[in-house]
């Protein structure tokens, strides 16, 4: 079908020619007959199919590399060269592509692809991008062309027929890059008038014919040593073809009442030639337009599919070409490319994911965790463990490797509190830090740890808070200042407690965990607690409380005491415990402070606790999914990782790990509801009070000394301190 | 054992063979000689893809009126976008197997996702890995141009090369080691190897 210029009557047209049913029909009928008056335009027109410009994600690589080591702030024009093909199959837009070689003008061009020389016009800013005169550098670019079609020098080099211009701005802070491409064209004022519609060749040519020009082709290609010729003359018979270039036009064509010209024709459309073939008309109107009286035009097109080699799709058409005025001015030039849109204007490419260190960082990290996604566990819940906020109170051993898997889950937010610093014994088993960290008194652990996060992972989202956490037992009366101080750390830690998800119990002494336990009762947070003895660990997740808009948690019958625990009545890290925290003569339980630990414990036990803050997440029911216990190993896994146990005890002297279960202990001193609610209600009045006495004062509220007295009159173990619990415990201090 | 391995020269050779049947085939591949001996085979394939909303391009809307013309055909806006994916075939010195590097990239020269790559290739990406033995990508830089990639890793490479090999061996058959890897790894990105370079490989014996 036939494709008309004026575009507002397209559809009339169109119709228009269905009905008459002609093949060539004049313009000018069709306007007067719509009775809009379109002066000058006549006859059908031959149209041509733009360039859209293709560049390779090495482009902009090799732009970056050519700013940054020898543009620098170099604005002026550069030399480049892109290439074009005409082996695409239908359905692909014309193109015109740059690769990251196209700084090297001098290099190969991909076989059977004709090469185009650009002009890049890199600015250093946005606004001299903007400002840039596109008009006058078309001109320019057209007049070089004109100036070398009037010379001659076209002839011999026609390569300067398929030219580009590429205008570019390279924002590399933010590896933002703005771009307009020009394939400058030369404009004939009236069109070009089109004589024998365009066919296909095969519907042209016999198969003798075609044969023959495939051959002529081939022989050109290697009598001017490339694997492509933009631009060709022929002569043809019944059964033979003949090429020369372009420059022998003289010797070739004797009579020019028709000629034959070749162009190495990227565009796939049947009824259009590609951009390449505009400039062409335009030298051949120039130097020969008044001797010519039909030009005959062969679209080159070549592919090969499955092996097989064609060109029978080529397309064939005649023009009439107009004439010019001896000594005509330069003609008017088109070529600036349109945006996606359809509209005059550059483009914008933001290639900060692959191009920004970090962002590839972050990229891959992420992609990795997608793939065992993927691969292993395609239920798996990625965001819900990158996006979970994890407050590390301890950023010792146990915080140092609970850091690291947290960031091999790809966990974004990590925010440490420690009041330590470091000492020469910790880098050795405190993956974080470096024998530097230690000189000068040491640095603090929580900065050091933020501070080495962000190098390991820029994409990291890591806060330090170098803070004490006050404890039962440790005074913190002795002045205003001092209690001030203590109100203060309170008010802190109630804080970072309030905008995390996850609280990890990381710290060295007992008693410093009773504080957060205490907190995170109250605000309803997930507690992830680790602790350590010379060859045992736990790692338990605290018993989350039912949400306080319940009210009291509705009992479940069908929990016995140590099995089916939902997640609600799972005991916290003190619900073991006779004594109430601060005393540490009658202080059985397991952590570092009074020993050292085999220097693989921390690592495992970081580890765990990670994995089972992950597990915990997966689960569809979270904090209050029910406890599974070493029992369940040979149950369907209620997670798509496995088991939600409440406890992993470890005996490395064993190498086994047990899971156990408890009940939370209504007499509990950190997370029973007598505590809680005097917390609640006294807020820090009540904590002062804790810091400030003995053990024996939270033993007293909760009811644990009458319990003592009851236990040591009758001689028998308290029900809850059952047989499990304790023989699992490990006896770190002995 | 080292039957499935490859030694840098065989790699070599076998890339030339490759290299002449895809001359023969006109299909595209490339030698990209990088500094001293080495290089690698390069491959761009061009698909056009029904475009996808989240795919937008990137516009500054500066209109800055040129002539019309009446001679340039102005397209509509079509509906489908085309990707450029880029293969490159590396020798791996460290598991002795040829490593298929790959990226694809809009007309704009960003690079696509993992996810914009398979969903482009494969309709359903979750069931195609699933059910792949051979799935493990990572993002690396290219080991000659340093510049993001992602890579098909060759450490499964030899598993399923070495039944391959050994029936080959006893059937005094000789095979283009990266030619047969090419054809198990290739469809898993998208990257078609024609049958007929196996025709032409069985025809075209070497030595
Ligand atoms: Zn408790």
């Amino acid at each position: 079908m036939i494709i008309v210029v004026l575009m507002c009557l397209k559809l009339m047209v169109l119709l228009f020619f269905s009905l008459c049913n002609l093949a060539v029909l004049s313009v000018c009928e069709v306007t007067m007959a719509s009775g809009t008056s379109e002066a000058g335009s006549s006859d059908l027109k031959l149209q041509f199919a733009p360039f859209s410009s293709a560049l390779e994600a090495g482009f902009w690589h090799q732009l970056t590399q050519k700013k940054l080591n020898d543009y620098r702030l170099d604005e002026s024009p550069k030399c480049i060269k892109g290439y074009y093909y005409n082996g695409d199959p239908v359905g692909l837009p014309t193109r015109l592509t740059l690769e990251f070689s196209a700084f090297d003008v001098d290099g190969p061009t991909p076989v059977r692809c004709c090469p185009a020389i650009g002009t890049l016009y890199n600015t250093n800013t946005l606004d001299a991008f903007k400002a840039t005169d596109k008009k006058a550098l078309l001109e320019k670019e057209a007049k070089e062309i004109w100036d070398a079609i009037e010379s001659g020098t076209a002839l011999k080099d026609p390569s300067i027929l398929c030219r580009f211009i590429l205008l570019t701005f390279a924002d590399l802070k933010k590896y933002h890059f703005y771009y307009w491409f020009c394939f400058p064209a030369l404009c004939f004022s009236e069109g070009i008038k089109i004589v024998q519609q365009p066919s296909v060749l095969e519907q042209v040519f016999s198969a003798k014919q075609i044969a023959a020009l495939q051959e002529a082709y081939d022989d050109l290609c290697i009598k001017r040593g490339t694997t492509a010729v933009p631009y060709f003359l022929m002569k043809y018979t019944d059964d033979t073809v003949r090429m020369a270039p372009l420059g022998d036009w003289e010797a070739f064509f004797t009579d020019t009442k028709k000629v034959t010209v070749g162009v190495y024709d990227p565009c796939t459309l049947s009824q259009h030639p590609g951009w390449p073939l505009r400039n062409l008309l335009i030298l051949l109107a120039y130097r020969w337009g008044s001797k010519l009286d039909t030009v005959e035009v062969l679209c080159f097109r070549d592919r090969t599919m499955q092996g097989s080699r064609s060109i029978h799709h080529s397309v064939i058409f005649q023009v009439k070409l107009p004439t010019f005025a001896p000594n005509s001015a330069c003609p008017k030039s088109v070529g600036w490319e349109k945006n996606p849109k359809g509209a005059m204007g550059p483009r914008m490419v933001n290639l900060s994911e692959c191009m920004d260190p970090k962002r590839l960082a972050e990229s891959s990290v992420d992609l990795n965790l997608k793939l065992m996604r993927w691969r292993l566990v395609p239920s798996l819940d990625l965001d819900k463990v990158i996006n979970t906020k994890c407050l590390l109170l301890g950023a010792g051993t146990l915080g140092c490797n609970v850091a690291r898997t947290l960031m091999g889950w790809g966990v974004r937010h990590i925010t440490f509190v420690d009041n330590a610093k470091i000492s020469y014994s910790n880098p050795v088993r405190q993956p974080l830090y470096e024998f530097e960290d230690c000189l000068g008194g040491g640095k603090s652990k929580a900065m050091a740890a933020v501070e080495r996060l962000t190098k390991i992972f820029p994409g990291v989202n890591a806060e330090g808070y170098n803070m004490s956490i006050p404890m039962p037992g440790h005074p913190v009366n002795f002045s205003q200042t001092t209690l001030s101080q203590a109100q203060r750390d309170v008010e802190q830690l109630e804080k970072l407690i309030s905008e995390h998800d996850v609280v990890f119990l990381l710290m060295d002494t007992r008693e410093s965990r009773w504080l957060p336990t205490v907190i995170a009762a109250s605000k309803r947070k997930l507690v992830v607690n680790a602790a350590l003895g010379f060859d045992t660990f736990v790692v338990m997740r605290h018993g989350l409380k039912k949400p306080l808009v319940t009210g009291s948690a509705p009992s479940v019958p069908g929990s016995s005491l140590f099995s089916n625990i939902p997640g609600h009545k799972l005991g916290c890290y003190f619900c073991n415990d006779v004594v109430a925290p601060g005393d540490s003569t009658r202080d059985r339980t397991l952590d570092q402070q009074c020993t050292v630990s085999r220097p693989g414990l921390a690592m495992i036990a970081g580890a765990l606790a990670v994995e089972m803050m992950v597990s915990i997440l997966q689960h569809t029911e979270g904090g209050y999914a029910v406890a599974s216990s070493s029992d369940d190993r040979m149950n369907e896994p209620p997670t798509s990782l496995g088991l939600v146990p409440h406890q992993i005890r470890g005996f490395l002297s064993r190498f086994d790990n047990v899971l156990p279960a408890s009940l939370a202990f209504d007499k509990c001193t950190a997370c029973s509801p007598i505590v809680l609610d005097h917390y609640e209600r006294e807020g820090f009045q009540f904590l002062s009070k804790v810091f400030n006495s003995s053990h024996s004062f939270l033993e007293d509220l909760t009811g644990l000394t009458l319990l003592h007295q009851e236990t040591q009159a009758a001689e028998v173990n308290h029900p809850h301190t059952n047989m499990y619990t304790n023989s699992c415990r490990p006896n770190s201090c002995s | 054992m080292s039957l499935c391995l490859l030694d840098e020269d065989s790699f070599r050779s076998s890339c030339k063979l490759l290299l002449q049947q895809s001359e023969e085939l006109r299909d595209s591949w490339t030698w990209e000689p990088g500094s001293s001996e080495e290089g690698y085979l390069k491959k761009i394939a061009l698909k056009s893809v029904v475009i996808d909303s989240s795919l937008k391009w990137n516009l500054i809307d500066d209109d800055e009126g040129e002539a019309a013309d009446v001679c340039g055909l102005s397209e509509g806006s079509s509906s489908s976008q085309v990707f450029q994916y880029e293969y490159h075939i590396v020798y791996s010195c460290s598991y002795r197997t040829p490593a298929l590097y790959f990226r694809a990239c809009t007309l704009e020269g960003r690079s696509l996702s993992l996810e914009e790559v398979w969903s482009s290739v494969h309709p359903n990406l979750r069931l195609r890995l699933k059910h792949c033995p051979l799935n493990t990508i990572t993002q690396q830089e290219h080991p000659l141009l340093g510049q993001p990639f992602f890579l098909l890793h060759p450490c499964r490479t030899q598993d399923f090369m070495r039944p391959v090999l050994q029936a080959a061996h006893q059937q005094n058959r000789s095979v283009n080691y990266v030619l047969t890897w090419l054809s198990v790894v290739g469809p898993l990105v998208g990257l078609d190897v024609p049958l007929h370079y196996s025709i032409s490989s069985s025809s075209t014996k070497p030595d």
